[in-house]
């Protein structure tokens, strides 16, 4: 068989981007295809980034793809309670996703792999059912084939063509949390991420206020995606987050008079990753594979993690020549082994926080320390949940999910 | 089946992501409806966050 590349990356975000940086690196030839025009464009997220995670992987920002640096988090409580809290732990940047994620991109092409904007990919090719490689389209074009023995899908939220590999990359709206954003300016803030919880602000969600340069902020709301309280166009019931992030504005000193720079949306795995995260010959890596953070819905840290651990796995698939399920699954229990562990308990703490009411959330605030809350990140749950038990024993059986 | 107003569109794609039949998809710049997949199940009109999809009841081509 005649291969066109060695490994076809579908998706030119953090998650393929990283891949092809460590697979080119180790002397493969990876080609990444991306259906938008431009890598990084649309925009569709709250563009935090912990600065640790780029540390653990060697890279040095450039000072285009960063508009500030965070130096904490301020959690307001529904009674207006806050906890700020500045560590190591809280410490990142602020991106701006456009520039970072063709950064990310470019450090592949200068580790010598190849990109294609443009160019979607429309189906799996298999040789006797084996992945041979991918059908494309470019812009409005007649579909071609590219070949390779190994397809990485990169794919993000759609994940089509690992839908067609048979994973399940559907997301049901419970798994989902629905997003509206404004960049806004002015709005003084002091470089901490602001997170504002509430069942009346956002049921099962909360709004943010991510600081940005020059006075400007990234001011999102998110609820979940089976939040009925909208009524969406032809009458039928909806989550609406822009209604409820509308009146939030409104009821904020600071912003109420702020100017709106731009507006995005989008959708938000909060789930369970997949189950499984290779075949023979293909595999699912970052968000295609749902590996997101499902208290603050981050993805990117996530997905170059993902990138890393897939990179180096196929590398050495590679000096095999065997693509076969067998010689990627390393990668699938290096991640369930690792940051999968970390996503699992962010799960079971965001179903414990969506049953929790204004009133418990009250409390709980009353009750902990930044201390505990670092704590609660770093999934030691312990510390917090006595506290909050001690005084208000009927939480027990709601919060003992989280140290059971 | 469902009529899509892209002038409102902000393309998130986040119909793409919860539509179990694969009839939505990001393409360029432009949400692209593969009506004969379309099941009615209303799933992209309840999450869109900007408001732009619309359960109809006859078979529409997406708006202009």
């Amino acid at each position: 068989m005649n291969y066109d590349y060695d490994a076809i990356v579908i998706g030119g975000g953090p998650a393929g981007s990283t891949f092809s940086r460590v697979a080119a690196k180790n002397g493969m030839n990876v080609l990444i295809i991306d259906k938008r025009r431009e890598i990084g464009v649309p925009v569709r997220c709250g563009e935090g980034l912990g600065a640790r995670e780029l540390v653990k992987e060697g890279l040095e920002i450039p000072r285009s793809a960063y508009s500030t640096e965070i130096l904490g988090a301020k959690v307001v409580a529904p009674n207006g309670k806050e906890i700020i809290w500045k560590d190591e732990e809280t410490k990142g940047y602020m991106l701006e996703r456009k520039f970072f994620d063709k950064w990310l991109c470019e450090l592949a092409v200068d580790g010598g792999a190849k990109v294609l904007t443009y160019t979607r990919a429309v189906d799996i090719i298999k040789d006797n059912g084996k992945v041979g490689g991918v059908r494309v389209v470019h812009g409005a074009e007649e579909p071609y084939e590219i070949r390779a023995p190994m397809v990485v899908s990169a794919e993000g939220m759609e994940a089509h063509i690992a839908r067609k590999m048979g994973f399940d990359t559907v997301h049901k709206p419970y798994d989902v949390d629905t997003c509206y954003q404004y960049e806004m300016k002015p709005y003084e803030h002091e470089n901490l991420i602001e997170l504002y919880f509430g069942n009346d602000i956002a049921p099962r969600g909360y709004v943010w206020i991510f600081p940005k340069a020059d006075k400007k902020a990234n001011v999102g709301l998110g609820i979940g995606g089976n939040v009925l309280n909208g009524t969406k166009r032809g009458g039928m019931k909806g989550s609406d987050p822009k209604t409820l992030l509308d009146n939030f504005i409104e009821n904020n000193s600071q912003l109420k008079d702020a100017s709106r720079l731009e507006d995005f949306g989008g959708v938000i795995s909060v789930g369970s990753p997949l189950n499984e995260f290779v075949k023979d010959n293909f595999m699912v890596i970052g968000t295609a594979a749902k590996q997101v953070d499902p208290i603050h819905g981050g993805g990117i840290a996530l997905a170059m993690e993902s990138g890393m651990m897939a990179g180096q796995v196929v590398a050495d698939a590679y000096s095999k020549k065997d693509y076969s399920s067998k010689n990627l699954k390393p990668y699938e229990n290096e991640w369930k082994e690792g940051p999968g562990k970390k996503v699992h308990k962010r799960l079971l703490l965001r179903k414990v926080v969506e049953k929790l009411n204004d009133d418990d959330l009250n409390y709980i605030f009353s009750q902990i320390s930044d201390q505990d809350l670092n704590k609660v990140m770093k999934s030691n749950f312990a510390p917090a949940v006595a506290k909050v038990v001690a005084g208000r024993p009927q939480l027990v059986k709601v919060l003992s999910a989280l140290i059971s | 089946m469902i009529k899509i107003h892209h002038s409102g569109c902000i393309l998130c794609a986040g119909c793409a992501s919860v539509c179990p039949t694969g009839a939505l998809e990001l393409v360029g710049t432009r949400i692209k409806f593969y009506p004969e997949k379309c099941i009615s199940c209303g799933a992209c009109v309840r999450i869109c966050p900007a408001n732009v999809i619309e359960l109809v009841k006859e078979k529409k081509e997406g708006e202009q």
